[in-house]
């Protein structure tokens, strides 16, 4: 149930970085990312599933990140992928 | 004296249309065209969305009902004073005019495809632009398309993206990518079409039925995901990385053709011109308009109007509609100001 | 007969034990902080007398007569000089006078007194001893006086500089709270203080040109009043021990740190730590001197001066603000323009990787998935043994096609021996994790790397992007295989003939990349590959004044808008002789510079692309 899904930490992460709000999952991050090459890293589908309550599947994608800033060299909304990443294991925990 | 006129800048559809119209309300348009002939970027299409309708009989009624009008071809604006409400032009072939009211039908560019270097055009032989497709089916002379097999149309190309600048949609991709697509697939077909869109905007009439058509008759398959990067393989064939969103996993795909769908830019050059008149532009770099409803043919300088897609992207049937309008307002101002062209005539 | 002593020499006595002490302590305390290693390197140093000599070299060229700062902005330089080589050699030839005319020389004083007062009398010589008629003293007497006008000259300047700093060449100085005011003010006032005190007492005691004729003549009418005079030596005195009792909670503390950074630079010392050992060396030695503020790329954003290096520096220093310092360290572009500017040297950027390796990530990286990752490319390469040079482009430059399109062709052109090791993607070289204080996590990918390119059996790699270019150099170890960015590569294909260039007569202006640059001196190569083909047009700031281009992947924080003003900024810099293409070397720099520049930017491979002569 969407209902019962706790969005403290993705409100958290959402001040942190509000360009966050401003994806239109035109999925180029996903289809540039280095990381992607070898998993199924996409940091489209992250933000989604943060928001989605998703949190542990999200991490585990979040986890092989290799940092390359790729995503945010395309990003046709200018938003600051690296950072939010950042923010992203700062914010959540691993369990 | 100079007899006073009203001065259309730019002979595409617009500036015709308008010219048009202020004639047969009795005005003298003058249409000033820097190319050497009427049409503008309806003189490069071969065919028309939603219905593929035949450009060029569309151009030549609008040249056609431009018979009577004056005109100047080959010619720019070099200087505009304004005084007491008359503007005062000189043009480069050294004539001058005073105009009573200007019209600004400057229209649009195509988004220079070689800037979003990713997408290979001017690198990698077969990436062609919208604009050289049509090319292509009008002339049918194109060394770059021979018996493609796979075929990617990339939508958005130049347009909703800050990296490059535009952040707008442009309005007609979507349309043109479909159209595009049935055609080239009527032209060959065996090939299979993908389009690669964020969004179908199918937003006018028979739009839809385009989409349908497309999807129902031609067989094209959109793939949700906007292409990042093209490259080429040892075949020399193109690879195209995008993600299919719908999916959600990233997607590599060879292609023999790519066609990129180039949106709309404020035209170069027009920055000019605008200074020559005071008129800013709006966020997007096209001409910004007086406001968004009853100013939508106005700019904030008195006597100056707009029509087409020098304001913002548009259809041929918005910029028609404009256009007319724009003649209209036209005629009101002079009208309401007692302008000389009123004494004269009226 | 004057006297020996006279209360009015306390304050300054205890002010002068207090800084000894406070300095004594402090250098203790870094010393004992640094790791062992270092710690050893650095006692090892000071016996080499290679180092040791360069220590003193430098003790003299950067403390006393500051080289550097010379070179830059020359009558700043004069300033610091004035004052500092003025200051010394007051105090050495003040020593040397009281050694020479002590007037305790013949009285018979207990051992403690004569210590104590060989403390207070080179400072107040004049108030003590009545100069002798011979040359010798003369000559001590013209000297001092030389030097006392030579520091209140360059106190005059820096009295303009703090009123308007435009007249010595700054759009931008230092913002200072009040304890650096009264530091300042009474660091300004001592040698006036000093002039008045010494010229009150000229008549009976003696000077040289200042003290006695001009100011004892002119000012106090050749006359001797005891209060007066008194007064001036008391205030002359008061003065000194404010400033040193100040002194080592200001910025002035960098007098005595930025020796101690010297010789432990010279030693070979790096930071580790961002809040302890060499780092508080180099927190101390900063002058607060703001020469980074009008160069940094941040400061073109509105206030966004705040996060340069000036600033950073005093906020870790301030030891609170914890908060600041994070942002600021994430927000920096990394592009170490800074550094470059600063006559201290001090580097900053280690302070700031040191402080990004602090922060706490709860998620930890994960690379398992790499062990699995194989080379299939070169497996199926046929000879191995023959292949000399991979190439490899980097994640950026597969955004930019025409970088790796004409490092093909120009590798074909050469007839090359070469590989793309990267042509469909690879792990990334480590540099951007490295940034993001991830150091352990970036060894984890800069080890499979070094496996792969290893296993190709090449003995050169070529690299087309300057991040990776960075850590390529400073990280990996590749022993035996060569690493080049493609503009040495091309140059060297030009120099040794592989490669004929037609000449144009396009006006090309070159973008030194950061990382490329003021990195590792790459300056020469690209500018001999563009002289090769064309017209080299300067730009207002170039080589390592290079702006930095807006898009570095320094900084985590940095929004696009305030990437773009520095864009732009930068853009004006690079064409200000317009010049038809701006050229630069970095997939990221042209990147970034293609977004809002007005010409055309090409990397550098593609205008030698362009032009190579085929026949």
């Amino acid at each position: 149930m969407m209902d019962d899904i706790d969005l403290e930490l993705f409100n958290k992460l959402e001040a942190l970085n509000p360009d966050i709000k401003t994806c239109m999952a035109c999925g180029l991050c996903t289809a540039t990312c280095t990381t992607g090459k070898f998993t199924d890293m996409s940091f489209r589908k992250v933000i989604l599933m943060l928001q989605r309550g998703k949190d542990k599947e999200a991490i585990e994608k979040v986890k092989s990140c290799m940092m390359c800033g790729k995503c945010m060299m395309v990003c046709s909304r200018g938003i600051n992928t690296r950072n939010i990443l950042l923010s992203i294991t700062r914010i959540y925990n691993e369990r | 004296m100079n007899e006073h006129k009203i001065l259309i800048i730019g002979g595409g559809p617009a500036g015709m249309e308008t010219a048009y119209q202020l004639k047969k309300l009795g005005l003298k348009p003058v249409i000033i065209e820097r190319s050497d002939k009427l049409g503008g970027h309806l003189a490069q299409w071969d065919r028309l969305f939603p219905a593929s309708d035949d450009a060029e009989a569309l151009l030549e009624k609008m040249r056609e009902q431009c018979i009577d009008i004056e005109k100047r071809l080959n010619t720019r604006i070099t200087n505009i004073t304004k005084e007491n409400n008359i503007f005062h032009v000189s043009l480069s072939n050294g004539n001058s005019y005073d105009a009573d009211a200007i019209v600004l039908c400057t229209g649009f560019d195509l988004f220079k495809a070689e800037r979003k270097q990713e997408y290979g055009y001017g690198i990698y032989n077969n990436v062609i632009t919208n604009a050289e497709l049509e090319h292509y089916f009008k002339t049918h002379n194109d060394e770059r398309i021979n018996e493609p097999k796979k075929i990617g149309f990339v939508h958005c190309v130049g347009s909703r993206d800050v990296k490059v600048n535009n952040t707008y949609c442009s309005k007609v991709c979507c349309a043109t990518a479909l159209k595009q697509a049935c055609e080239i697939k009527e032209e060959f077909p065996d090939s299979d079409v993908y389009c690669f869109y964020m969004d179908l905007r199918m937003f006018g009439k028979g739009y839809e039925d385009l989409y349908l058509k497309a999807q129902k008759d031609f067989d094209i398959k959109c793939v949700r995901g906007r292409v990042c990067e093209v490259s080429e393989n040892i075949e020399g064939k193109l690879v195209i990385k995008a993600e299919d969103t719908l999916l959600g996993t990233p997607m590599k795909m060879t292609l023999d053709l790519l066609v990129l769908m180039c949106g709309m830019e404020k035209a170069s050059g027009i920055e000019r011109i605008q200074n020559m008149l005071n008129i800013k532009s709006n966020a997007d770099g096209f001409i910004e308009t007086r406001d968004t409803f009853y100013g939508l043919n106005h700019t904030k300088e008195e006597g100056v109007f707009v029509a087409g897609a020098c304001t913002s992207p548009k259809t041929l049937p918005d910029t028609i509609a404009e256009a007319r309008a724009a003649a209209v307002e036209v005629f009101n101002y002079l009208k309401d100001n007692g302008q000389q062209t009123f004494s004269l005539r009226f | 007969m004057r006297p020996i002593f006279d209360p009015f020499v306390l304050p300054f006595v205890l002010g002068m034990t207090f800084v000894l002490l406070y300095c004594i302590i402090g250098m203790t305390r870094i010393i004992f902080q640094l790791p062992k290693e270092d710690r050893r390197k650095f006692v090892r140093s000071l016996i080499t007398p290679k180092t040791l000599w360069k220590d003193i070299k430098e003790l003299f060229n950067d403390c006393l007569f500051h080289v550097k700062i010379w070179k830059r902005k020359p009558l700043l330089g004069y300033m610091h000089s004035s004052i500092a080589f003025g200051w010394f050699m007051i105090i050495i030839l003040g020593h040397m006078e009281s050694v020479a005319f002590s007037p305790f020389k013949d009285m018979q004083l207990p051992l403690m007194e004569k210590m104590a007062s060989n403390l207070y009398l080179p400072i107040f010589f004049r108030f003590f001893a009545i100069e002798d008629a011979s040359l010798k003293a003369q000559i001590y007497c013209f000297l001092m006086d030389f030097f006392l006008l030579m520091i209140i000259s360059g106190i005059v300047i820096a009295v303009v500089k703090k009123k308007k700093p435009k007249n010595v060449g700054l759009k931008r100085v230092t913002k200072f709270g009040i304890r650096e005011d009264l530091v300042r003010i009474s660091l300004w006032t001592i040698f006036p203080l000093r002039f008045l005190a010494e010229a009150s007492i000229a008549g009976i005691t003696g000077g040289s040109f200042l003290t006695e004729f001009i100011g004892n003549k002119l000012i106090f009418g050749g006359s001797y009043n005891e209060t007066l005079s008194l007064i001036l030596w008391w205030l002359y005195s008061i003065d000194l021990a404010i400033f040193m009792f100040v002194l080592p909670f200001t910025r002035y503390m960098h007098i005595p740190a930025e020796a101690l950074l010297i010789l432990l630079r010279n030693a070979g010392l790096k930071t580790t730590e961002p809040r302890k050992g060499y780092a508080v060396a180099e927190i101390y030695s900063c002058p607060s001197c703001g020469l980074c503020i009008d160069v940094c790329p941040m400061s073109e954003v509105k206030d966004n001066y705040k996060n340069t290096a000036v600033y950073f520096i005093r906020n870790i220093r301030k030891r609170k603000r914890r908060r600041d310092v994070k942002n600021m360290t994430e927000k920096c572009l990394m592009c170490g323009k800074c550094i470059e500017v600063c006559p201290l040297g001090i580097e900053s950027l280690d302070i700031k990787m040191a402080q990004r390796a602090k922060t706490y990530y709860k998620i930890k990286s994960d690379f398992s998935y790499l062990e699995s990752c194989k080379d299939t490319e070169s497996q199926s390469r046929q000879d191995e043994k023959s292949l000399k040079t991979v190439y490899f482009a980097g994640c950026m430059s597969h955004l930019t096609p025409k970088i790796t399109r004409s490092m093909k062709s120009i590798f074909e052109a050469a007839k090359e021996n070469y590989e793309f090791i990267d042509a469909d993607g690879s792990i990334c070289c480590g540099r951007p994790m490295m940034l993001t204080g991830k150091v352990k996590e970036a060894k984890t990918l800069i080890a499979k790397n070094t496996e792969l390119i290893k296993k190709s059996g090449a003995n050169r790699l070529v690299l087309s992007c300057p991040i990776c270019y960075k850590v390529f150099k400073e990280e990996y170890q590749l022993d035996g295989i060569e690493i080049l960015h493609h503009t040495q590569y091309i140059n060297e294909l030009i120099e040794t003939e592989r490669l004929n260039i037609d000449r144009s007569d396009k006006r090309y202006a070159y973008h030194d990349p950061c990382e490329l640059g003021r990195a590792f001196g790459v300056y020469d190569e690209p500018r001999n590959i563009i002289d090769n083909i064309g017209l080299l047009t300067q730009g207002k700031s170039d080589k390592d004044m290079s702006v930095c281009c807006g898009g570095s992947i320094g900084s985590l924080t940095i929004t696009l808008e305030e990437r773009d003003e520095i864009t732009k900024n930068s853009l004006k810099d690079i064409t200000v002789n317009k010049p038809d293409e701006i050229v630069t070397a970095c997939p990221l720099c042209l990147k970034t510079f293609a977004r809002l520049s007005p010409i055309n930017v090409k990397d550098i491979a593609e205008i030698v692309n362009e032009n190579i002569n085929v026949s």
